[in-house]
């Protein structure tokens, strides 16, 4: 006996549960993993921490019309909108979250990405990512974001959330590849 | 190289384990380790003669066909009667970290029917008790004569059956007859006619008077109620007539023609009786549920099956569900015997929810759990313990085994849908909304989307005030209770 453990609190609906529980007596959640699949943390994580950067300089009159991320491992390219702000993440119905990004086909869960893990969004001209005090961080080209510290980024940056990296592709043709 | 297991015909490996002839793979194996350790010719008090028969039990008993095999040998040198039904026990971790605070633990208990020959199978004594009431008019009737008259085709020349027609008084339409006398049974479907209320007493009555005057051990007596209404005011009288018949091990199943009945009255008289309550939501489902019922029916290879569960002090039972062939909560008191009704040709699946409090290591019995019932005209007795162990430290995270994780997840939408009704009778608005809206998500979770969906406007209706539709509710009641089948 080493440790006193009072139960388990659901994080859908708070109940303490007895530990051992497996489904909230409460709301049905699966507790073991907090949700349906929760998101594991990665043992290590020393790499350098990013300094805020502001877009002031180059491409600051250009007209942002969306971005184009390609997730390398995959190879999947996905067009977004520069119309509103985009999460990435991964789908979960159960907790009504519905991202734009959605990287659970691409093996979010094992490259450690959380359900609501970054967002991005652009600012007069300029893109910006901010981590969402993800579970196993954000980091643009390779330097790790502080939490909720918006970030801007440029053309062919890579973005890595939790281990998936993502290359970012800001010239894009509004006519070629919007063709709705 | 391995060399394929001889069958030696003098051992009884069971005996030689130390095991019933019920036991599962995992204990097989467990009472293997243990016993090769103690006797392994290298060990002081080792001896190679035991060892090899140990050996040799283990070889055959883990192989599945093999095992097979020998059980039938040794079913015909009699050493062991044939039991009806296999058990096997699945726990959500065969280890627990001794606690000075209670947990939860577990246990599923999968009753399989080893399936009985169908030339053997006991004589059906059966009565149909049909509602007659206006309501039955046109359709409805039409559909109930033509299943019957579908099913005289599939019984058996020396099945029974009787039928009678109930509104406001019953009616023997056919006395119990049996089956070669199929002109006359056709011709007594063919003259039903609808009209008056519905009062399902008089009928439940007339029903099991026919049964009861041929039931005898030799035959498998039950009584099917097809009504499309409620019954008002016989209630209670009605349960107690169904609790009467369990004790004279005559069966009671119920089915629900439209949305117009009451399901809880239904699902009650269906579990006193030890039998089964089904939803018929269209005409046509009529016909293949009542022949998928009698089949059921004419497969039952345990009767009057009961259950007791003996705990130690430090166990406490939370709760006891049946998982399949449907969901149901069961109220299992400990000590006490609890009718199950009948095994079928589906398994029968239990899960026990266990809070134990257990701060000392070392290995515990949990539970003791003892089956008793009717197989043919025998009684047969299954006893299984559920045994743990308990450590000091946790080795590592375990996970729970994915068939129980399964049968649990649905078990909680089937929960939160009970309990949404409940939350309803009580006037909660909220609760009864927001257990709802679980039951949904967790729905779509899985995949049911329709279901979910269902649910989901059940929840809106009953968030704005109103009540939820009879045939929502029973859609949902009826499918998440029947989420493990299949």
């Amino acid at each position: 006996m080493t440790e006193q453990v009072d139960g388990i609190v659901c994080p859908s609906c708070q109940q303490l549960n007895l530990p051992g529980t497996l489904f909230c007596l409460q709301c049905g959640t699966y507790l073991p993993s907090g949700g349906p699949l929760r998101t594991e943390q990665f043992p290590d994580q020393h790499l350098q921490r990013a300094k805020p950067r502001s877009g002031d300089d180059a491409q600051a009159e250009q007209q942002v019309l969306g971005v184009e991320v390609e997730i390398l491992r995959t190879h999947r390219k996905v067009l977004l909108s520069a119309d509103s702000e985009i999460l990435v993440g991964r789908l979960d119905a159960a907790h009504r979250v519905f991202p734009e990004l959605d990287l659970t086909s691409d093996s979010g869960l094992e490259h450690g990405i959380s359900r609501r893990h970054a967002r991005l969004y652009t600012r007069e001209g300029k893109w910006y990512i901010e981590d969402l005090d993800s579970t196993n961080g954000t980091y643009v080209n390779d330097e790790r974001l502080t939490a909720y510290l918006p970030y801007s980024f440029d053309d062919g940056d890579t973005l890595t959330l939790g281990t998936l990296r993502l290359r970012v592709n800001l010239h894009v043709d509004a006519r070629e590849s919007r063709p709705w | 190289m391995k060399a394929k297991a001889t069958i030696s015909a003098e051992e009884d490996y069971y005996a030689v384990l130390g095991l019933p002839s019920s036991t599962t793979p995992e204990e097989v194996k467990r009472a293997y380790r243990d016993l090769a350790r103690q006797h392994h010719p290298d060990v002081s008090g080792g001896d190679a003669e035991t060892f090899r028969k140990v050996q040799e039990a283990y070889e055959v008993l883990h192989d599945p066909v093999l095992r097979q095999a020998y059980d039938r040998q040794r079913v015909a040198r009699g050493l062991g009667r044939e039991v009806p039904l296999e058990c096997a026990l699945t726990l959500s971790a065969a280890q627990l970290v001794a606690l000075d605070t209670p947990q939860m633990l577990y246990a599923l208990l999968d009753l399989h029917p080893r399936v009985p020959d169908l030339k053997q199978r006991l004589p059906l004594n059966l009565a149909l008790v049909i509602d007659r009431s206006t309501s039955m008019q046109g359709p409805r009737i039409g559909n109930v004569k033509l299943a019957v008259s579908n099913l005289l085709e599939v019984l058996l020349e020396h099945d029974r059956l009787a039928i009678i027609a109930f509104s406001d008084h019953a009616e023997v339409v056919a006395e119990s007859t049996p089956v070669r006398e199929i002109a006359r049974l056709r011709a007594a479907v063919a003259s039903l006619t609808t009209g008056g209320g519905t009062e399902i007493l008089q009928g439940l009555r007339a029903g099991l008077e026919q049964v009861r005057r041929f039931a005898d051990k030799g035959t498998n007596a039950h009584v099917v109620v097809l009504t499309d209404g409620r019954t008002y005011g016989d209630e209670e009288a009605c349960l107690l007539e169904a609790k009467h018949a369990q004790s004279e091990a005559i069966g009671i199943s119920t089915l629900g023609i439209g949305d117009d009945w009451n399901d809880l009255f239904l699902d009650a008289l269906a579990r006193h009786g030890g039998g089964v309550c089904q939803y018929i939501s269209s005409p046509a489902q009529l016909q293949e549920l009542l022949l998928e019922h009698i089949r059921d029916l004419s497969h039952v290879s345990v009767n009057r099956l009961t259950l007791n569960v003996n705990l130690p002090p430090w166990v406490q039972l939370q709760g006891v569900f049946r998982a399949a062939p449907f969901m149901e909560a069961l109220g299992v008191m400990p000590g006490r015997a609890f009718s199950l009704g009948q095994v079928g040709q589906e398994s029968l699946s239990l899960l026990l929810e266990l809070v134990v409090h257990q701060p000392d290591a070392g290995e515990r019995r949990v539970a003791r759990l003892d089956f008793e019932g009717i197989a043919g005209e025998d009684p047969i007795t299954i006893r299984r313990d559920v045994n743990v162990q308990f450590v000091a430290e946790a080795a590592g995270p375990v996970e729970a085994p994915g068939r129980l994780l399964n049968t649990l997840s649905r078990l909680s939408i089937f929960r939160l849908q009970e309990r949404a009704w409940q939350a309803l009778e009580r006037g909660d608005v909220k609760q009864a909304t927001h257990l709802l809206e679980s039951a949904a998500t967790r729905l779509f979770e899985i995949g049911h989307r329709e279901l979910g969906q269902v649910a989901l406007v059940e929840a809106e209706r009953v968030q704005r005030g109103v009540e939820p539709t009879s045939r929502g509710r029973k859609q949902v009641r009826y499918g998440t209770r029947g989420l493990t089948r299949g």
